[in-house]
């Protein structure tokens, strides 16, 4: 995998600056929603981290997915732009490798936000509750879960934004997914499948609802899925061009 | 002279049209090879298949004794080119556009410097890409087409956008490129006077089919027996295709 040669092509794109942006963004809501709200918070009978996550997530998996949209509608659009692709596509590197290392480099940058989100979760809990006994092995389970439920979204959006020329119709879809998952009933398991809603299922809730092996177990498939699709159409791509 | 490319009646059909139809070329190594053609004779997308951009419908073609699509990878290792207008990534400077093509093709650093200062952009090295000239891009382009000093370079019309001192410079640098890099070049250019000053031999398209093939003086024997005008490439070129065009019907 080129991971570091496609890091060096986000260079002056704005990636960079947008994900540390983006986490100093998401960070801080946790953060003000506490400090504005204590009392209220803090006069509530369950664990901190709890009502954390019940007042912040659905807004912190929002904005994530969000920045997933965008990092990877900026990844295709240097490649399009100048037609730099065209360039690539006449070296000796394999297409599904470039995507393989760009599905890479975006995960890694939700990583960073998600770690973060973490830690600012972590400061409100320490200074406005009190810290449980397994209290960072469960916030690290927590916000790991939510990495492995993005891994579909990733590659999916990955792919639309390998197809589409204009970076416009790949935000545009992106965008519209993202506004699928706000209108879709939440009490359905199976529509809690679709790649977009998954990043926003919480681990609590799954714990309490017995179904996070059923949201990892579709984390995987649709990673799966996704890849040999993505395989496919490199090959067609070639095929037919 | 061995041909280091070699088509075996290669084919290229869309869905409405045939772009190349049954191609035999022989581009014979070391030589300046002039592909010739008026807009949508099948330049382009011959250069495109060589590149492994576009797949044959038919036929086959082989590349320094490399058969495509087996050697895919060792073909594009072997070949430098600059296809339509420049390729590149705007927002890295002309120098590390250059380095993102020397880390694929994994060559020393030193390349770099030398690709630039062959086509005159080293004092550029650190300005944006996109913010480079038409002219700046098309060298660029070419940069990164000589980076490595390939075997095979297949330029589709390198002096495109270029003043003409730029071209005139341009001319002169692939004119020397088989001397000093022991190189073959497939050049493709719709400026017919160019190619008289820049091709050992030329290939005529037309409508996808290839009309002529040889070198330029068999060209001038060749018009000469035909009855087409000598004085010059662009007076027997143009003869060739609207004589073609007449027995196909008219079709221009």
């Amino acid at each position: 995998m080129n991971v570091s040669l496609e890091m060096k092509k986000l260079k002056r794109t704005g990636f960079y600056p947008a994900f540390l942006f983006g986490a100093v963004l998401a960070a801080a809501i946790p953060i003000l929603q506490t400090a504005f709200r204590a009392e209220y918070f803090t006069n509530q009978l369950l664990p901190g981290l709890e009502i954390l996550l019940g007042a912040n997530w659905q807004m912190l998996a929002m904005l994530n997915v969000f920045f997933l949209v965008i990092g990877a509608c900026m990844m295709y659009h240097i490649e399009f732009a100048d037609r730099a692709i065209q360039k690539m596509e006449s070296l000796p590197l394999s297409a599904g490798r470039v995507f393989a290392a760009k599905c890479f480099i975006l995960l890694g940058a939700l990583l960073f936000v998600i770690l973060i989100e973490a830690v600012s979760i972590a400061f409100c809990t320490i200074h406005w509750f009190s810290a449980g006994q397994n209290f960072v092995q469960e916030l690290f389970q927590i916000f790991g879960f939510e990495w492995i439920l993005m891994v579909p979204a990733v590659i999916l959006m990955m792919m639309v934004a390998s197809l589409c020329r204009n970076m416009w119709i790949s935000l545009g879809i992106g965008v519209i997914c993202i506004f699928t998952v706000t209108i879709l009933p939440h009490e359905n398991l199976i529509l809690s499948f679709f790649p977009f809603s998954l990043p926003f299922q919480s681990l609590p809730d799954a714990h309490d609802s017995l179904h996070v092996s059923s949201y990892l177990a579709a984390s995987c498939t649709e990673t799966a899925l996704f890849g040999i699709l993505e395989a496919l159409i490199i090959r067609v791509r070639r095929n037919c061009a | 002279m061995t041909n280091m490319i070699e088509t075996h009646h290669l084919t290229k059909q869309y869905s409405d049209f045939t772009a190349v139809s049954d191609l035999n070329l022989h581009i014979k190594k070391g030589r300046i090879h002039g592909f010739l053609g008026p807009n949508g004779a099948g330049k382009s997308t011959t250069m495109k298949m060589f590149l492994g951009l576009t797949k044959p419908t038919d036929g086959s073609f082989e590349i320094n004794g490399k058969m495509f699509p087996k050697d895919r990878q060792q073909i594009l290792r072997e070949i430098g080119s600059l296809i339509e207008s420049p390729a590149f990534y705007g927002n890295l400077t002309g120098e590390e556009n250059l380095e993102i093509i020397r880390k694929i093709l994994n060559l020393p650093k030193r390349f770099v410097k030398d690709a630039l200062e062959t086509v005159g952009l080293y004092e550029y090295r650190n300005r944006l890409a996109k913010k480079y000239s038409l002219g700046m891009k098309q060298r660029l382009g070419l940069a990164g087409a000589l980076i490595g000093k390939p075997p095979i370079l297949i330029l589709d019309e390198p002096t495109n956008g270029l003043d003409p001192a730029g071209i005139h410079e341009i001319r002169t640098l692939i004119r020397s490129l088989p001397q000093t890099y022991d190189c073959t070049i497939l050049v493709s250019s719709h400026l017919l006077s160019e190619m008289e000053l820049l091709a050992d031999d030329v290939s005529i398209l037309n409508h996808g089919r290839l009309l002529f093939e040889g070198t330029l003086s068999e060209l001038k024997q060749y018009a000469v027996h035909a009855g087409y005008p000598v004085e010059n490439l662009e007076e027997t070129f143009l003869s060739i295709i609207e004589e073609d065009n007449l027995k196909r019907g008219g079709k221009r």
